[in-house]
């Protein structure tokens, strides 16, 4: 499997990320694997079950923004929502809420880790 | 200057500029260099606290900033604060990388002097074309900004030198040295500076004294359309020759009225009421126009003034010079004419004055006050780039300190006041717990080492005894060391930036442990 077919299998957006590294296939591959040896994820949910809010909002932004640049399009979208919840002087989300929240993330980063775990 | 030069020889030795990136994650930082590596040296921090301690030590290495917003211990804000707040951010240009794409971020950032702001997810051209734009943007604002400079001050001269050999001709003909103009102009100016401390009556910005002390050196001009033998002769004028003497002032409005072009430059529009108004009177009873009081511009009522002045205390040929003191009697008592009684009373609180600016004034003049305002300008340029000079200085300090500290037992600091930060040997470090370096330690040591804080407190209050002149200080202090408190004594040193006035800029210093000395 190549890391095309890598992408394919987490709905990753494979194209948008080959074009901004300047079409090389070698840096996509070398900084998606990197993703498996990532501590932002650890980071987010060590804050999430401390329940420190401001922390895990930073862990969540952080994973955000990587998920952005690699194209993990499910894991930006869960991540960017959770950030948002967790975001400084906005209204608070329940536990119930943040939690739901943190599974979609969960899950989307599991998916991924398993996709990569293929290749690696 | 020096500091240009040696940029110009720092850019052809060094043609790789160094980028400073600071972003809390790797995987950000590992993306932006490989995207980068290439073209640039790259040097990364993890977070805000980071970057400004590698800036307070060597901003001036750095040739950009690649700054996230969202990052631990001091986001970046804070660190585009500290920028602004030490003036790295005049030479050192940021760009802003983050996934907040919300406008008030964007804008924020810009207020804060951020020179470009690119948003997750980055692409590689951008970035690297991005980069490459605001570091040349950069090196050409710097030549262009010296450019300008170059060319306003010889731009200013030329026109200067022009209105100089303008009215000389004038005098010249007239048999006159010259000098009656700069007189002038230098008197004009003098007044005119006065007036505006004592009287808000004529408001006037130093652009508008400026051109109309430029302008008065115009006043004449009519004079070039009288005959010789009225405009020189030795005696008494018949009322027929005074009649045609009295046109110059009509004459030399007139010819500037009929310049074709610059017509509405403010320089022509002073001249033009110098020249056809210098002869009125305050009572009315002056020519052309017999305009009264204050109907009469405030530039052509202070040029009269100083056109009187400076005609009684020259020698001309109908008449030999007035000393100073007679002159400014004459005038007060009403004997050349009368003025505005606030111009009169301006002239005798400022004669001392006057006197001083004519006995100053030559044709090098101009040109040499040009010079002490552009070298001001540089001067403050060169205090402004000072924190720049102060971070030069202490990164040598720094590496005897590092170097010095390495080969000791004992636990040496090194305190520099602006950013106010606290740096450590390692093994000092390790004894009492704390960072090797903290920034802002005043507020930060407390929860970590309170007995840290209290000697922190105790040094910096020995400190301000201190002086260039005696720039040591010791006291006993007891440390929290190792889990337990022990006696130590503290020596240490202040540490000045030579110049004119010394300037404090640190400590440094060592602990010893009494047990072990």
């Amino acid at each position: 499997m190549n890391i095309q077919q890598c992408y394919a299998l987490f709905g990753g957006a494979y194209d948008e990320v080959l074009s901004r590294m300047g079409g090389s296939e070698r840096l996509v591959s070398r900084f998606a694997l990197k993703y498996l040896s990532d501590s932002t994820y650890a980071q987010l949910s060590e804050a999430m079950s401390a329940h420190n809010d401001s922390e895990a909002f930073r862990a969540a932004h952080t994973l955000k923004g990587i998920c952005l640049n690699l194209g993990f399009s499910s894991l930006a979208a869960s991540s960017s929502a959770l950030t948002e919840a967790l975001r400084p002087g906005h209204a608070q989300a329940s536990p119930q809420e943040l939690a739901a929240l943190m599974d979609t993330v969960t899950r989307d980063h599991e998916q991924i880790i398993a996709a990569l775990g293929q290749i690696a | 200057m020096p500091e240009s030069e040696q940029r110009k020889a720092a850019s052809k030795n060094h043609t790789r500029y160094k980028i400073l990136i600071a972003d809390d994650s790797a995987m950000n930082r590992a993306l932006l260099s490989a995207m980068l590596e290439d073209e640039y040296d790259i040097t990364e921090v993890e977070n805000g606290a980071q970057a400004v301690s590698v800036l307070q030590e060597r901003a001036s290495e750095f040739a950009l900033v690649l700054l996230d917003i969202v990052m631990p211990e001091m986001d970046g804000f804070e660190v585009l604060m500290y920028m602004n707040k030490y003036h790295w951010i005049d030479d050192l240009p940021v760009i802003m990388i983050s996934s907040e794409t919300a406008p008030q971020f964007i804008r924020r950032a810009y207020e804060f002097n951020a020179n470009d702001y690119i948003s997750r997810p980055f692409d590689a051209a951008v970035v690297q074309k991005r980069v490459k734009n605001t570091l040349m943007l950069y090196a050409k604002q710097r030549r262009l900004a010296g450019l300008v400079a170059d060319q306003i001050f010889e731009k200013k001269r030329t026109s200067n030198i022009m209105v100089a050999i303008l009215s000389h001709i004038v005098e010249f003909r007239n048999g006159e040295s010259g000098l009656h103009v700069l007189h002038i102009s230098a008197i004009t100016e003098l007044l005119l500076k006065r007036l505006r401390f004592k009287t808000d009556r004529y408001p006037l910005t130093d652009e508008e004294i400026d051109l109309i002390s430029t302008a008065s050196a115009l006043h004449d001009i009519g004079k070039i359309s009288i005959p010789s033998e009225v405009l020189n002769k030795p005696g008494r004028l018949t009322p027929e020759e005074f009649a045609i003497m009295k046109t110059h002032s009509a004459v030399g409005g007139e010819m500037l009225d009929q310049l074709p072009i610059y017509r509405d430059e403010p320089l022509l529009k002073y001249a033009y009421q110098i020249c056809r108004w210098h002869h009125e009177r305050y009572d009315g009873r002056g020519y052309p126009d017999g305009l009264v009081g204050d109907d009469i511009p405030i530039s052509a009522q202070i040029v009269a003034l100083a056109d009187v002045y400076d005609a009684l205390t020259s020698d001309r040929c109908y008449k030999k010079a007035f000393s100073h003191e007679q002159s400014i009697a004459m005038i007060t008592r009403g004997e050349c004419g009368t003025f505005n009684p606030l111009l009169l009373e301006l002239l005798q609180d400022a004669a001392d004055e006057v006197r001083e600016a004519v006995s100053h004034s030559s044709f090098s003049a101009p040109v040499r006050a040009e010079v002490s305002v552009v070298t001001e300008k540089l001067l403050e340029e060169e205090r402004l780039t000072n924190p720049e000079r102060v971070a030069r200085l202490l990164s040598t300090e720094r590496t005897k300190f590092q170097f010095l500290s390495s080969v000791t037992e004992h636990i040496v600091f090194m305190y520099t006041s602006s950013p106010s930060m606290l740096a450590l040997n390692p093994r000092g470090a390790a004894r009492l717990g704390i960072p090797e370096t903290t920034l802002d330690p005043s507020a930060k040591l407390q929860p970590a080492n309170a007995q840290c804080q209290s000697t922190l407190d105790r040094m910096l209050q020995e400190t301000r005894s201190a002086t260039p002149e005696e720039p040591n200080r010791e006291f006993d202090v007891d440390m929290y060391v190792d889990g337990q408190s022990k006696p130590f004594h503290c020596q240490l040193r202040a540490i000045y930036l030579d110049g004119e006035e010394p300037e404090y800029v640190g400590v440094v210093g060592v602990l010893i442990d009494k047990d072990e000395a």
